[in-house]
């Protein structure tokens, strides 16, 4: 085990010493956060004015809903309950780009559903939440509780959860968004395991080319070389993976503090209020209506998310290394390697569809077998931990976690036996047979 | 001492070695020689536990042979190579590392060798910078690093330039005087002559002769006789009479000979003197003793003969 660290400690300094792994170290964060401001901002598309219809079957809103500005929103109010489909199709709604439906339920379940026919910009969705939830408060408790109670119900009120939604897409969109970010996880935890896989097989097959194999065979078993070569490879992407994480979330904090600063501290213009008036309103900014933003700072737990992505990324790796490692002493030559690299990408391709699968359809059958089947169990997991799981699903995510360990063991006894036949072998006809008498020796 | 008894291997259908058995014995240079694929660096190759035997067994000091015995041999293999992108020193310590040096050892005695092959300025070099001469330094280097009690060098001098092959050939020298053994095998019969005390021939797997140089070159005398005399050649043909046969004769300036040649039945080196010396001016009667070159492809073709 020494000789493996041994190894494995100049495996991990090689590519530590690689100007690639070094421009990817600080290129791949880059682009990770470019994706999510372009995510953050695309999410502030949509139309900058409205028709808002309030249905207020009480009445008790009745003309007491005013825009601040002059343009983008206006309200127009009903005292009746309105039926989405006769809002969606009924001739006389369809002046009214959204619908807000308010009664008294809103001081229990503390929601506020908006169905809007065309997206709202983020401006508009700000403008609408505060002009909306500061009436709220005023007329609903001091017509029903009284005035005297305004003052008191400031101080203890929570924030009203505004929901806004297409009238064509009811489904909360937020939820698709999160599984769709567990699928882009795993798509990354893919494309590592392809860029530090293929590294082994590399490896194996330039130590073979260079004929270094056998100075090392003297003082190492082919066992712990090639262990060696895993475990360095695996530290290398733990610790691109560790600095990926840090400087991930370094740009989301400098993202908030610097870039998104307005979209979290974001006062409305023309509203003469402090920042403690606006928080004690209940108001987040900008933040609590953008999408992107949502979902990165608010929906996010990654204090469950990052350690679930390193362990199944730990047995996926486990499970594609020994594959790898089969192929690189397998190979006389690299268009060999090249060759016998296709079942791998198949594997991934499989991986990949699974993942998708998973997003579409998380509970179906084909998303279950993927889910435990090793070579696309880790994709599949990161989707499910994303969208959140109950305890009992968590558990059979582990057994199948513990079944890619084990299968991941077994094949590293297999790739053991070819690497020990074919590290010495240089520039063989790579055969099927060939192969099967390597295993079986 | 090192002992194989009744060494087998076998790839597939091919027999590699077929009950190869002979003794290494310690503090000496032991020759390892046979040609191209006679299974040379395959019988290497199991005494580095890198291959196992199909039968047989390796002892070392009366036990058999252990990772741990292997861990204190040195080991340069004909297919010998360098992490190209390392430096020098990291290159070094880290092969003594897999070696069992603890890492102060390991950089102490890097920088020993370093200095003493005079490559000093070069540790901190890459090794894809370094001339050929000097990556065979280094290749040598990370053989001995560690300081083995038994080296084995796998035909060490192949692409060597001269003035390394001498390196080498000092090295090997001082590594027996300090009680070491060397296991060297090497298509050049001249280093075979010049260093090793023993030797094992091996040709298409099977062990040939097994001996020392020197009773090996004795054992294979022809009986030839070098001569310079001053003198008339027929007189010198006169004189050897019937007990001689000539192989071949020179003449060097007027009336000064050289000739060898070759007894017939059972006569001495005096024989030769008292043929000669009383109708010619003798200045030289050399026996000629083969060299391993000769005894190598003697024994080689006498084989094939036998086959």
């Amino acid at each position: 085990m020494k000789n493996s660290l041994i190894i494995a400690a100049r495996e991990f300094l090689e590519r530590f010493r690689s100007r690639s792994f070094n421009v990817m170290l600080v290129l791949g964060p880059l682009l990770i956060l470019a994706f999510i401001y372009g995510y953050i901002q695309s999410k502030n598309q949509g139309v900058l004015s409205m028709r808002v219809l309030v249905a207020d079957p009480t009445g008790l809103m009745d003309n007491r809903i005013k825009p601040i500005g002059k343009e983008g929103l206006s309200y127009a109010f009903r005292q009746e309950y309105i039926d989405i489909d006769r809002f969606k199709q009924g001739k006389e709604f369809q002046q009214y780009d959204a619908l807000v439906e308010i009664n008294e339920a809103i001081f229990s379940n503390k929601t506020v559903k908006v169905r809007y026919r065309q997206t709202p910009n983020v401006d508009l969705k700000v403008r609408m939440k505060f002009e909306i939830e500061r009436r709220v408060e005023e007329c609903l408790v001091s017509d029903t509780l009284g005035p005297q109670y305004v003052a008191v119900y400031s101080s203890i009120k929570q924030p009203l959860n505004f929901h806004f939604n297409d009238i064509n897409d009811l489904y909360n969109k937020a939820e698709q968004d999160v599984s769709w970010l567990g699928y882009s996880l795993g798509y990354v935890m893919i494309v590592f395991l392809i860029v530090f896989g293929t590294n082994i097989a590399r490896s194996i097959t330039r130590e073979k080319a260079n004929r270094i194999s056998e100075v090392l065979l003297a003082s190492v078993k082919p066992f712990e070389l090639m262990m060696g070569k895993i475990l360095g490879v695996l530290w290398s992407s733990l610790f691109q993976l560790f600095c990926w994480i840090v400087l991930v979330g370094l740009g989301l904090w400098i993202f908030q503090e610097v870039l998104l600063e307005d979209y979290f501290n974001g006062y409305l213009k023309g509203v003469q209020m402090s920042p403690e008036e606006w928080r004690q309103l209940g108001m987040g900014g900008y933040a609590q209506v953008n999408e992107g933003i949502s979902l990165f700072y608010n929906q996010l737990n990654y204090g469950f998310l990052i350690p679930n992505f390193i362990l199944f990324f730990l047995s996926t790796y486990w499970v594609y290394a020994s594959f790898f490692t089969i192929i690189g002493a397998l190979s006389g030559d690299d268009a060999d390697g090249q060759q016998f690299i296709l079942p791998i990408w198949l594997l991934f391709g499989l991986s990949i569809y699974a993942g998708y699968n998973a997003t579409l359809y998380p509970d179906s059958a084909w998303t279950s077998f993927f889910a435990i089947f090793p070579w696309t169990s880790g994709m599949v997991s990161m989707v499910k931990v994303t969208m959140g799981v109950s305890l009992s699903s968590y558990l059979l995510m582990l057994i199948s976690w513990s079944v890619s360990m084990i299968v991941g063991a077994m094949m590293l006894v297999l790739a053991g036996r070819v690497y020990k036949n074919g590290i010495l072998s240089y520039s063989h006809k790579l055969t099927l047979s060939l192969l099967f008498k390597w295993l079986k020796r | 001492m090192i002992e194989l008894v009744d060494i087998q291997k076998s790839f597939q259908n091919k027999l590699a070695l077929d009950g190869v058995s002979f003794t290494i014995p310690k503090g000496k240079v032991f020759g390892l020689i046979g040609p191209n694929g006679a299974g040379k660096t395959t019988l290497i190759r199991i005494l580095n536990q890198i291959l196992s035997p199909s039968s047989g067994s390796v002892m070392v000091q009366g036990m058999p042979l252990t990772a741990s015995h292997v861990r204190s041999f040195g080991y340069l293999p004909e297919e010998r190579g360098l992490y190209r992108e390392m430096t020098v020193k990291n290159h070094l310590i880290f092969l003594a590392k897999l070696r069992g040096l603890p890492g102060k050892e390991a950089q102490a005695n890097v920088i020993h060798w370093l200095k003493k092959f005079g490559i000093s300025d070069w540790e901190n070099k890459r090794i894809d910078a370094l001339s050929k001469g000097m990556a065979q330094k280094i290749q040598f280097i990370a053989a001995v690093v560690h300081g083995p009690e038994v080296i084995i060098l796998d035909e060490p001098l192949s692409g060597f330039d001269p003035l390394n092959i001498q390196l080498i050939l000092d090295e090997i020298k001082t590594f027996v005087q300090q009680d070491k053994t060397v296991v060297f095998s090497t298509h050049n019969m001249q280093s075979v002559d010049e260093l090793c005390d023993e030797v094992a021939l091996i040709h298409q797997g099977k062990l040939l002769a097994n001996d020392k140089v020197a009773d090996l070159r004795s054992k294979h005398r022809n009986g030839d006789y070098k001569i310079r005399f001053r003198g008339n050649a027929v007189a010198f043909a006169n004189a050897l009479w019937t007990g001689f046969e000539i192989i071949e004769t020179k003449e060097l300036s007027e009336n000064y000979r050289e000739a060898v040649i070759r007894k017939r039945g059972d006569q001495s080196f005096n024989d030769v003197f008292t043929f000669l010396s009383g109708s010619l001016s003798l200045e030289l009667i050399e026996e000629q003793i083969p060299s391993m070159q000769d005894v190598f492809v003697k024994l080689i073709a006498a084989h094939h003969h036998e086959e």
